[in-house]
């Protein structure tokens, strides 16, 4: 086991991080911009290093930086956590260059996973459902306007680069597409470095439904469950819970089974989780893999009691996975709310400012991961999570009850929080019923969400 | 430093340029010597007239002197568990009082209250080089205390996985104590040399100090970093 891991990360996830190696007895230095010189993490952390300015670029985005940080605190792994260099290749290359371990996927597993089209095809051919689609990269407009025929309008423009949802544009004529096209190449240049662009056909009314793997460097992997992420809002998730409403008891054993023997087949090691929509006729079709801890596994963690960031953490130290598929066992249903710092009621504005009071609710089955504390200041250079509350319950009206009371306990005055917005969600038949679809928020708004109805 | 008694807005180029070549001969000949002495003193402040300008160097500690970016204070500290050696102490004095008025002994030449300072008058203050990079840092060969600096001038390198970064003067002046040992670990914004100012009344000048931009500026190498506007001296406060 590692003896001392350098937190390449920030906010609560870099907390987390901090917990888990508490838990394993290894030593933690935190790796921070100087916009977070004062976060909890860096407060906690059994070391803390200022690596950069609070351009993310300069600071979480550079590999030299966090490099030499762990050589300098003499950490011999990074954890970088999720977003940023998680899933960077040249990053993980690098790390291990310097004769320090990365906790993830090795870098060559993350350069045949880095690719979506790429790997849309690899797990296709280990036995995944994929969405029909074009017959790999768009070469020029042309071959655009001819797939998205052949395929059938709608289709979803997206890009071959990217992630978490950015760049995406659904059009439904030729028109738009070819509108579209020239949007989305900028936008993927620009965010990714790389303007390859392929097409999807978009399914309406779908249900996001995502798979936990584990795989350990011996080639032995586990499955630990699905969770649904249908509440969201232009395809960033907002609330994700486990076991899905949408697929019967059998569907989802199906789903996770297949899922698993694809990903051990095409040599994934490490956590990951494969994205899946799933439509009205319950038919699930493989999107992406996300080859990282993911801001939801607090979800699978209530429903499995696996730590895993430690696992992770085990995984890269080159530790046995130690437990089989039959010693995972599902208890019960969580569900988590992201606790962003934004406008629910005004397009979801985010906000920056200094927290004047927080309190964290409490109870049973009720976890809340944040950074935040009385005094914080909430910096304006990153994303807007303030943390993630979540509930557990034996079934998935008890789990809503302790979300409901968890909500109204949960107080941070002083910046604007989208917490109103979710407990609006918990009284919305859409939701209670299990029915919610991925564009649901997006065509109805947020401030229709919230307003009460007669 | 140094006190122009005529009226700043009306010399000529010509003039301009005598009042440089003067500048350049106190600092170059006297204010080493006057460094030496007063460090040796124990006084917290000398006051010298040499024709028609005046050196006044003052000891930090005094509150005016330095003020640091916010890592000062913590950095060090926190890496200490890594790198105990690392000559942190020299960091230390400044800060406690970083925030008391100005306690010097009354100076006949400028009768005013403590803290205020005549306008055209600007004490010796002293400017930070502070690291461009996580990395372990390394002197330039030969440089010590004493030694007259340009702005951008290498004082160092912190090496980053073997690439040298450089560590540069911020501002013109004379290079003071150097707070980190040679081959120690530094962090980002850290302060490793000390840079006693020699600059002319700091109109232009502004309160670098706090900004963790003009920090990161003046003492980085990388051009992106310092911008048109980072000449200013960081750590530096015009009375």
């Amino acid at each position: 086991m590692f003896e001392r891991v350098l937190i390449a990360n920030r906010g609560e996830i870099a907390l987390r991080i901090l917990r888990a190696c508490r838990t394993l007895g290894i030593g933690a230095v935190l790796a921070y911009s100087e916009a977070d010189r004062d976060s909890l993490a860096a407060q906690l952390a059994d070391e803390a290093i200022c690596i950069g300015p609070a351009d993310a670029k300069r600071s979480y985005l550079s590999a030299s930086a966090l490099i030499s940080a762990a050589v300098v605190t003499g950490c011999d792994a990074i954890h970088p956590g999720y977003g940023f260099l998680s899933e960077d290749a040249g990053f993980a290359e690098a790390v291990a260059a310097h004769g320090l371990t990365f906790v993830g996927p090795p870098a060559e597993v993350l350069e045949r996973f880095a690719s979506k089209e790429g790997t849309r095809r690899l797990l296709a051919a280990h036995g995944l459902p994929t969405i029909p689609g074009s017959d790999g990269l768009l070469h020029d407009d042309e071959h655009a306007l001819a797939e998205a025929e052949r395929i059938g309008y709608p289709v979803l423009v997206k890009p071959s680069a990217g992630g978490g949802g950015m760049g995406m544009r659904m059009v439904r004529t030729p028109r738009e597409l070819q509108a579209a096209l020239r949007v989305c190449r900028s936008e993927a240049r620009a965010a990714f470095g790389d303007d390859s662009l392929y097409l999807e056909k978009w399914l309406e009314e779908n249900r996001h439904v995502e798979v936990q793997v584990v795989v350990d460097r011996y080639g032995h992997g586990v499955h630990l469950g699905e969770r649904d992420c249908s509440v969201q809002r232009r395809h960033q998730k907002l609330i994700e819970e486990a076991p899905t409403p949408a697929l019967p008891e059998a569907s989802r054993a199906e789903l996770a089974e297949r899922a698993i023997r694809a990903v051990v087949a095409a040599g994934y090691e490490n956590l990951g989780t494969l994205e899946f929509l799933v439509d009205r006729d319950q038919s699930f079709y493989f999107i992406e893999i996300n080859c990282r801890i993911q801001v939801e596994h607090p979800v699978t963690e209530l429903l499995t009691g696996i730590d895993m960031v430690a696992t992770q953490l085990r995984i890269a130290a080159g530790e046995p996975l130690g437990f089989s598929q039959a010693d995972v066992t599902f208890r019960g249903h969580a569900i988590e709310f992201r606790i962003n710092a934004e406008d629910a009621a005004h397009d979801f504005r985010s906000h920056a400012g200094t927290v004047e009071r927080f309190y964290a609710p409490g109870g049973p089955g009720v976890r809340m991961d944040s950074h935040l504390y009385a005094g914080y200041e909430v910096p304006p250079y990153y994303d807007s999570l303030l943390g993630k509350l979540i509930v557990w319950g034996p079934d998935r009206p008890s789990a809503i009850a302790r979300g409901r009371a968890a909500l109204d306990e949960l107080v941070v005055d002083g910046v604007i929080t989208n917490r109103a917005f979710h407990r609006a969600v918990l009284d919305n038949p859409a939701f209670v019923e299990g029915r919610v679809t991925t564009s649901l928020i997006d065509r109805v708004g947020g401030a229709a969400f919230m307003a009460p109805r007669s | 430093m140094a006190d122009h008694d005529a009226d700043a807005p009306e010399r000529t180029p010509e003039e301009r340029r005598a009042d440089h070549a003067a500048i350049d001969r106190l600092a170059d000949e006297l204010l080493p010597a006057l460094v030496a002495k007063l460090g040796a003193s124990g006084l917290g402040e000398l006051d010298v007239r040499e024709g028609r300008w005046r050196l006044r160097l003052r000891m930090p500690g005094d509150g005016r002197a330095t003020r640091r970016t916010g890592s000062a204070g913590r950095s060090p500290a926190r890496l200490e568990g890594h790198a105990p050696a690392a000559g942190h102490p020299a960091a230390n004095p400044a800060a406690p009082a970083a925030d008391a008025p100005y306690p010097a002994a009354p100076d006949p030449a400028v009768p005013l209250g403590p803290g205020i300072a005549p306008v055209p008058e600007v004490a010796p203050t002293r400017a930070v080089a502070t690291s461009p990079a996580v990395g372990f840092f390394q002197p330039r060969p030969g440089l010590a205390a004493g030694a007259r600096v340009r702005a951008g001038d290498r004082l160092g390198t912190i090496d980053v996985l073997g690439v040298p970064q450089e560590l540069v003067a911020p501002a013109d002046g004379i290079v003071g104590a150097t707070v980190v040992d040679p081959g120690d670990p530094v962090e980002y914004g850290q302060p490793v040399v000390e840079i006693e100012l020699l600059d002319e009344p700091a109109a232009g000048r502004g309160d670098a100090g706090r900004g963790t931009d003009a920090a990161a500026g003046g003492g980085a190498a990388e051009p992106r970093d310092a911008g048109p506007g980072a000449s200013p001296a960081p750590g530096g406060e015009a009375g």
